[in-house]
């Protein structure tokens, strides 16, 4: 707020001149005509999905349906075909959630303890690896997708959710422990001194004291993972079997093999339904949500 | 006094303990061992096991024959390489520059105590919580020629407006832009936004006093004091580029032909389904390259500057 | 109560040494305070003793038992920080307990410990609130209840008063002291304030350089300081360092200052300065010895007038500070606010050498110890 309230507190007091004025109105113009700009693939998308195969053949993008109509949405995700099968999404959307949940709280978990380790109980080394795993960000996760599909199939879980879990707790760690190490840093080292001398030992410090005061940066971690994740491709295609698809490969391959007609209007509702449980984190959550993205990004 | 004595007796003993071997020293590091572990195998470990890959001949399965170069040689003699690394260039470039503009811009437009503000913010912002997949199934819809934006403006009474990107070799690249700044812009303006929220206050009330206007306050005072955040917004745009795979996957598949492969697209389809395992290798170690490239003068001064706070 | 013994610890970092042996020693119930500049090595020795940090050499034993190496929390020491390290999640009951539970004492028991601290501290009514909702007064008597009520051998205190106002500060000074008195604890506290140091200690240790500079009761420290840096570090305003001559006259040894007319100022202990004749030394006066010239010191043996030039006056209410020079050093003189003394002027001062010391100009060691 510092910027804006600071520059305009001396205008708003005396009167705005006609320049100020128009220049004030073209600003909200623009800002909202933005706002439709950003708005209109998710309109349109939501508009197809409500059109019969005909209405989209003969109106416009944004031509409204004749009547509410969800049957693209229950074929979407009951009934289209997603290559070889023909069950709709539904199947891979549950698969998503085999695979984001453990992933999720396991890489949160560890990013914790490692953030814990990290800020408070450096050692020798601590500092070097932080920025050894910090790298790990940002590899191009080409250059691991081979060795990693090998590793799978020695282990056994190749194309299964455990597989999955795997290699997205591996690869979210970084990440994780990014978050909760610059959260830590903020937090005095005093307080550690203070309980060790009370006592404390290390998981006591970690379960009583430090645990209780991260709130934020769980929610903000465990945001930021879920969004990662349930929203990842390359791992889901390049690792996943036909029954584990994640849906984002689900719906890649529903749109891009409707064999016939091109069903666009169950294309729109399967590609809603997969956006739908990340939107809704972000609805809920979106303060949250920012931190994560602002956080990971400022300090990466 | 009663209290202390239980406790410490035991472990008081009159000699001075050397500093050996505590457990309560071994478990910060026991904590953090799965980590590094896991990190030294499957983070450096697979660079230099795909390193190693891209100097053999390896097709299908690895193989340990080694060519030296030779897959690197073959991999920049390859047409759709040399058309997926230009249109990374050309995706790269444009996809940061608008991000950059439209951010920058929208984030100083909405510091001007803007009513509904969230709202607004909320709506920039949202794409950015969207799978690529959907992002580029939208998309697609959108621009497809047939029944996309082309007829919607045929329609509106614009009969010689064209739009036929999507199909056309030449322009089908910009198409990947579209997609992609819609997705991220909203993004940049959310970090330029957090950045100028953190500007010194007093900073711009010196500036007022020494008579700047305020679009003099932007240029001159507020936005270079935003550098870091620039850098920070470059560096995550030009990372995103690079790793950009599913948004080709999902919009254009490459196509047509190999016209809009990028980097990452080629790598997966010579590694996993035309068994050319090697050269595979060898486009995801100049894939690594180029983000080292970005990332390393980056740390550099990050880690630099932190020395001196 | 118990004593603390600290045996030429050293602690290093790499190739800096940031304690070069120190050697201290306190009785059950001593109260010792830790002065000295930011970066001397107070807080780092601190940390030694407390177990948080490890020392590179040495020995540091509590009631008699080696605890160089053992864990912080089987040394029985509590701490009240700087930073007064509450606990955010907790409310002041629970922090005031928790150092009890963490050594398993029954609920009953922890309670009525809790119930004494906070009488005694007039925390009571702040039990069920959490830290954030004190202010910054409240939270110290937290902090210090979490301390007492583990009854440790020994409290360590890490500047624990310079987060409160002025007011404040002065407030908990006299509290502590009052505790101290009660309890009769070992109490070793760090701070940079030398009138904490002069009000509350029984022992001050000066530290300067990782070296403990003089270890001494506050009167000595004042009255006596080791050299240059101790003198110079404790008093407000400083000692005065005068150069002056070391001459031989008809009533022996004396010391001339530069003064508009030369003066001459006996010095208690000649002897000490029969090696410097001839030579500048450092004379160190405190302010209160300079004062403006006083009735019932007249013709007093260490009492010698003299014409000074009047730089600038610091009216401080109870007394004005008359800022002249004398060869080039500006001198501190504490005299009365009815003396006149415009700035510019000639006055006239009263010298009184009976407590003077004199350092060594290059050394800066006392000369006359």
């Amino acid at each position: 707020m510092t910027s804006a309230n600071t520059m305009n507190s001396s205008s708003s007091r005396r009167q705005k001149t006609p320049l100020e004025h128009i220049l004030r109105v073209a600003l909200y113009i623009c800002l909202l005509g933005m706002a439709a700009v950003y708005l209109m693939p998710f309109l349109v998308m939501f508009l197809t999905s409500l059109k019969d195969v005909e209405e989209i053949r003969s109106g416009t993008l944004l031509s409204l349906p004749g009547s509410l109509n969800f049957d693209a949405w229950g074929k979407a995700w009951g009934g289209a075909c997603t290559g070889s099968s023909c069950n709709g999404i539904a199947p891979y959307f549950m698969n998503s959630f085999q695979i984001v949940i453990p992933a999720v709280l396991i890489s949160t978990i560890i990013g914790a303890l490692n953030g814990y380790v990290i800020s408070m109980w450096k050692f020798k080394g601590s500092d070097i690896f932080f920025g050894a795993l910090l790298i790990g960000c940002f590899i191009p996760f080409q250059v691991i997708l081979l060795p990693m599909a090998r590793t799978l199939g020695w282990l056994g879980i190749a194309n299964t959710t455990t597989g999955l879990v795997f290699v997205h707790v591996v690869y979210g760690v970084a990440f994780t422990t990014l978050f909760f190490r610059n959260f830590y840093q903020g937090i005095p080292s005093d307080l550690i001194k203070a309980a060790r001398l009370d006592g404390a030992g290390f998981f006591t410090i970690f379960r009583r004291i430090i645990l209780p005061i991260s709130t934020p940066i769980i929610v903000v971690t465990i945001i930021w993972q879920f969004t990662q994740i349930w929203n990842d491709f390359l791992f889901g295609v390049a690792f996943s079997g036909f029954d584990t698809q994640p849906v984002t490969v689900a719906l890649n391959n529903l749109v891009n093999t409707s064999f016939g007609g091109k069903e666009y209007n169950v294309d729109m509702a399967a590609a809603i339904l997969a956006a739908l449980p990340t939107l809704l984190v972000y609805v809920l959550a979106g303060k949250y949500f920012v931190r994560g993205l602002t956080a990971g990004a400022v300090k990466g | 006094m009663t209290i202390k004595a239980s406790s410490l007796e035991s472990k008081a003993t009159p000699a001075a303990q050397a500093k050996s071997f505590s457990l309560a020293d071994f478990i910060p590091k026991l904590v953090m061992a799965p980590t590094i572990v896991v990190t030294i195998i499957c983070m450096y470990g697979y660079m230099i096991w795909t390193a190693v890959l891209s100097m053999t001949n390896s097709r299908m399965l690895p193989s340990y024959d080694f060519v030296g170069l030779r897959q690197y040689e073959r991999l920049f003699e390859n047409d759709r390489w040399i058309v997926a690394l230009t249109n990374l260039g050309i995706f790269g470039a444009l996809f940061i520059l608008i991000c950059l503009f439209l951010g920058v811009m929208l984030a100083i437009f909405l510091d001007q105590k803007i009513r509904n503000e969230g709202a607004i913010r909320t709506i920039y912002l949202y794409p950015m919580a969207i799978s690529f997949i959907v992002t580029g199934t939208a998309w697609k819809w959108l621009l497809n020629p047939t029944n996309g934006l082309e007829k919607m403006m045929v329609d509106w009474g614009f009969e010689s407006f064209t739009f036929d990107w999507l199909v056309n070799p030449d322009k089908v690249v910009y198409c990947l832009v579209i997609a992609a700044v819609w997705q991220a812009s909203g993004f940049v303006m959310a970090l330029f936004l957090a950045g100028l929220r953190g500007v010194d206050g007093d900073l711009i009330k010196a500036a007022n006093l020494d008579g700047a206007n305020i679009f003099t306050t932007y240029r001159r005072i507020i936005l270079p004091s935003l550098k870091p955040v620039f850098f920070s917004a470059v560096v995550i745009l030009s990372h995103i580029a690079i790793k950009s795979f599913d948004l080709v996957a999902a919009l254009t598949n490459g196509g047509p032909g190999y016209s809009s492969d990028l980097p990452a697209n080629f790598m997966y389809a010579h590694t996993f389904t035309r068994s050319q395992i090697g050269l595979g290798s060898a486009s995801a170690m100049v894939m690594l390259g180029c983000v080292l490239a970005i990332l390393i003068p980056y740390l550099y001064s990050e880690l630099r500057g932190e020395r001196h706070d | 109560m118990a004593n603390l013994i600290i045996e030429q610890v050293k602690k290093r970092y790499g190739s800096t040494e940031v304690l070069k042996g120190i050697d201290i020693s306190i009785k059950a119930g001593e109260f010792l305070i830790l002065v000295g500049p930011s970066g001397c090595g107070k807080s780092t020795l601190m940390n030694a003793i407390a177990g948080l940090d490890d020392v590179s050499e040495g020995r540091i034993m509590i009631a008699d038992r080696d605890v160089t190496y053992a864990d912080p929390k089987d040394r029985d020491i509590a701490m009240v920080f700087q930073s007064y390290a509450l606990y955010p999640n907790m409310t002041v009951e629970e922090n005031i307990s928790f150092g009890l539970e963490m050594r398993k004492v029954p609920k009953e028991e922890r309670d009525v410990e809790v119930k004494r601290v906070s009488e005694m501290l007039q925390i009571d009514h702040l039990l069920s609130r959490k830290p954030a909702h004190l202010s910054g007064g409240q939270r110290q008597r937290v902090a210090m209840g979490r301390a007492l009520a583990r009854r440790p051998q020994l409290y360590l205190f890490d500047e624990p008063l310079s987060n409160l106002d002025a007011k404040l500060r002065v407030e908990m000074r006299t509290e502590i002291k009052k505790l101290h008195q009660k309890l009769g604890t070992t109490i070793v506290y760090v701070t940079h304030d030398q009138i904490e140091a002069m009000t509350l200690a029984d022992r001050i240790a000066v530290m300067k350089d990782g070296e403990v500079q003089q270890l001494g009761s506050p009167q000595e420290i004042y009255d006596n300081p080791a050299n240059l840096f101790v003198a110079g570090f404790m008093g407000s305003p400083a000692m005065n360092f005068i150069p002056a001559t070391v001459v031989s006259t008809d009533n022996g040894i004396m010391l001339e200052l530069a003064t508009k007319t030369p003066t001459l100022l006996p010095f208690p202990k000649k002897e000490a300065l029969n090696a410097y004749l001839g030579k500048e030394i450092l004379l160190g006066l405190r302010p209160e010895m300079i004062t403006e010239p006083q009735h019932h010191k007249e013709g007093l043996e260490f009492v010698v007038k003299s014409q000074v030039n009047v730089e600038v006056t610091e009216p401080m209410g109870a007394d004005t500070m008359v800022i002249t020079r004398i060869n080039d050093s500006e001198i501190n003189c504490r005299c009365h606010p009815a003396y006149p003394a415009a700035p510019g002027s000639d006055i006239e001062l009263m010298f009184d050498t009976s407590k003077a010391v004199a350092f060594d100009k290059n050394s800066g060691e006392r000369i006359d110890a």
